[in-house]
């Protein structure tokens, strides 16, 4: 049941939400799991929000910031890179597959490549099937 | 850096300490001279299993201090920053100890100014139960009888009130599961550099301590003592050099083939089904500072459940600490489900020295990468 996934998108304020906005406003389609949340910045996500979505059900979390060198905030999102790193190590530890977690920088022009993401995450994470966690 | 063979000049200190007592010295030249005001060292309690640490504001007192204890395996760095921070003090060092109070330096929460470390080379420590097991199963001597205990050149020699003395091979220990503790099985950091001093028996001759002077406090400790009349130093011969720093090459090749050996691929989940969530690795880490704001205990996060969530549990202290775990295994002893808490911690901060090459407590960095501002990409 691909349409029961649940996606947590965590999305940038000023490039990925503005990038789901555009493909909105040009009604692209795209899968309709995804539940987003706007943050401030992709700096400011710490990894206990990724592990909260695993743990209270997603099947997915997606995280969604503006290009390196775009940063609203300068640096945010090198930090949120590093940080994103831990993220995958940890989860890996806790078996849960690295392709569940996914993060990618897109620009509040591109709509299309927020439709096509969120394509690849849903056809991956049907693939996966609904995480069970132990 | 450079290298000095010490011993004490105090009659009594250098009978009572172990290698001509040169630590004990240095604490009492800083405690005569009024540089600190106080010292943290171990003091053995009820028996040589039993070392609290303590904190010696006497000079007089430094005598009960003296000697080694490798079945306490205790923690400072956290003492430090919870009870000393605003005093002066002089503190005994394992490597662990100087790992965990170098990461509490970078996160602001120990002074390094208010602190004089006197390092000690470890090869390992074991847990005081199970040492006492093993002096039962293993030598022919009663546990009580054992006055004091050594770690020489690959055995676990104990002495008895008699003056008797009997070794056994650590490796033939640790393969019937006795010896050191199973995180200073796969240590690989065995020398204090990050001290002042790094103080030992390797390459020493008998009756004298090999120091390893780390930087200019450490050499002002050593010159300043010296001066006092209370320490006599030598310099000691290319071979002892070299015997030192083959022992140590030993030890981390040793600590290496374990490290292979102990980290399972994936990790044995099952292990967490038996947490109670009662926060004792929490509360017990030496880097996990933020007590009553813990994440953990935010009302978003609080786990009812019992056995909690490991990813909510665990995996939020792996987030917050893994990589500046220095691998001290308090949590493994404090475990009342015997959960080998430690090992996963280890192993987190050992991928993460593999993409940063950043070690807890022994990189240079000011702190660790994941902290810094700069606009690097791993």
């Amino acid at each position: 049941m691909s349409d029961d996934l649940k996606i947590v998108g965590l999305l940038c304020n000023w490039c990925c939400y503005g990038g789901a906005d555009t493909a909105g406003t040009a009604r692209m389609q795209y899968p309709p799991n995804v539940r987003i949340i706007r943050v401030m910045c992709s700096g400011r996500i710490n990894p206990s929000m990724i592990f909260k979505a695993f743990d209270e059900g997603a099947d997915g979390v997606f995280v969604g910031g503006c290009h390196i060198g775009d940063c609203h905030y300068d640096a945010g999102n090198y930090k949120w890179s590093r940080r994103s790193k831990i993220v995958e190590d940890i989860l890996e530890e806790f078996g849960i597959e690295k392709e569940r977690f996914r993060h990618e920088w897109i620009s509040a022009s591109e709509g299309e490549k927020f439709q096509t993401t969120m394509e690849e995450f849903h056809k991956t994470l049907t693939k996966l099937g609904p995480l069970e966690l132990k | 850096m450079s290298y000095v063979l010490a011993k004490s000049k105090d009659e009594e200190i250098h009978k009572a300490g172990e290698c001509g007592g040169a630590v004990t010295s240095i604490f009492k030249y800083l405690l005569d001279e009024g540089l600190v005001d106080g010292v943290l060292a171990l003091r053995p309690c009820d028996d040589v299993y039993d070392g609290v640490p303590t904190l010696i504001t006497n000079s007089e007192d430094l005598i009960g201090t003296a000697g080694s204890y490798h079945c306490a395996p205790t923690m400072v760095g956290d003492l430090i920053q919870k009870y000393l921070i605003d005093k002066k003090i002089a503190v005994s060092v394992k490597p662990c100890d100087i790992r965990s109070i170098d990461e509490l330096i970078k996160r602001h929460k120990i002074n390094p100014d208010n602190l004089y470390t006197i390092g000690l080379n470890c090869g390992g420590t074991v847990s005081p139960v199970s040492g006492r097991k093993m002096i039962d199963l293993f030598y022919e001597a009663n546990p009580d009888d054992v006055i004091s205990e050594e770690i020489d050149k690959g055995q676990f020699i104990i002495e008895l009130a008699d003056g008797s003395e009997e070794a056994v091979k650590i490796h033939d220990l640790e393969e019937k599961g006795y010896g050191r503790r199973n995180n200073c099985q796969r240590c690989d950091v065995k020398i204090p550099r990050k001290a002042n001093l790094a103080c030992g028996n390797w390459g020493a001759e008998d009756g004298w301590t090999f120091i390893e002077i780390n930087d200019e406090k450490g050499q002002e400790l050593i010159d300043g003592a010296k001066k006092a009349g209370i320490l006599e130093t030598k310099s000691p011969s290319d071979a002892a050099v070299e015997g030192r720093s083959k022992v140590e090459n030993i030890m981390i090749k040793m600590a290496k083939k374990n490290q292979d050996a102990t980290y399972p691929s994936v990790n044995g989940i099952d292990d967490w089904s038996r947490c109670i969530s009662c926060y004792a690795c929490r509360d017990i880490c030496p880097i996990c500072w933020c007590y009553e704001n813990c994440e953990l205990n935010k009302s978003y996060f609080d786990e009812k459940d019992i056995p909690p969530s490991p990813i909510a549990f665990q995996g939020v202290r792996l987030s917050h600490m893994s990589f500046s775990c220095c691998d001290c295994g308090q949590c493994d002893d404090v475990c009342p489900m015997d959960i080998p808490v430690s090992l996963i911690f280890d192993k987190l901060q050992k991928k993460y020295c593999n993409r940063t090459g950043y070690v807890a407590g022994v990189s240079t960095d000011s702190k660790p990468p994941l902290y810094s501002p700069d606009k690097v990409e791993l």
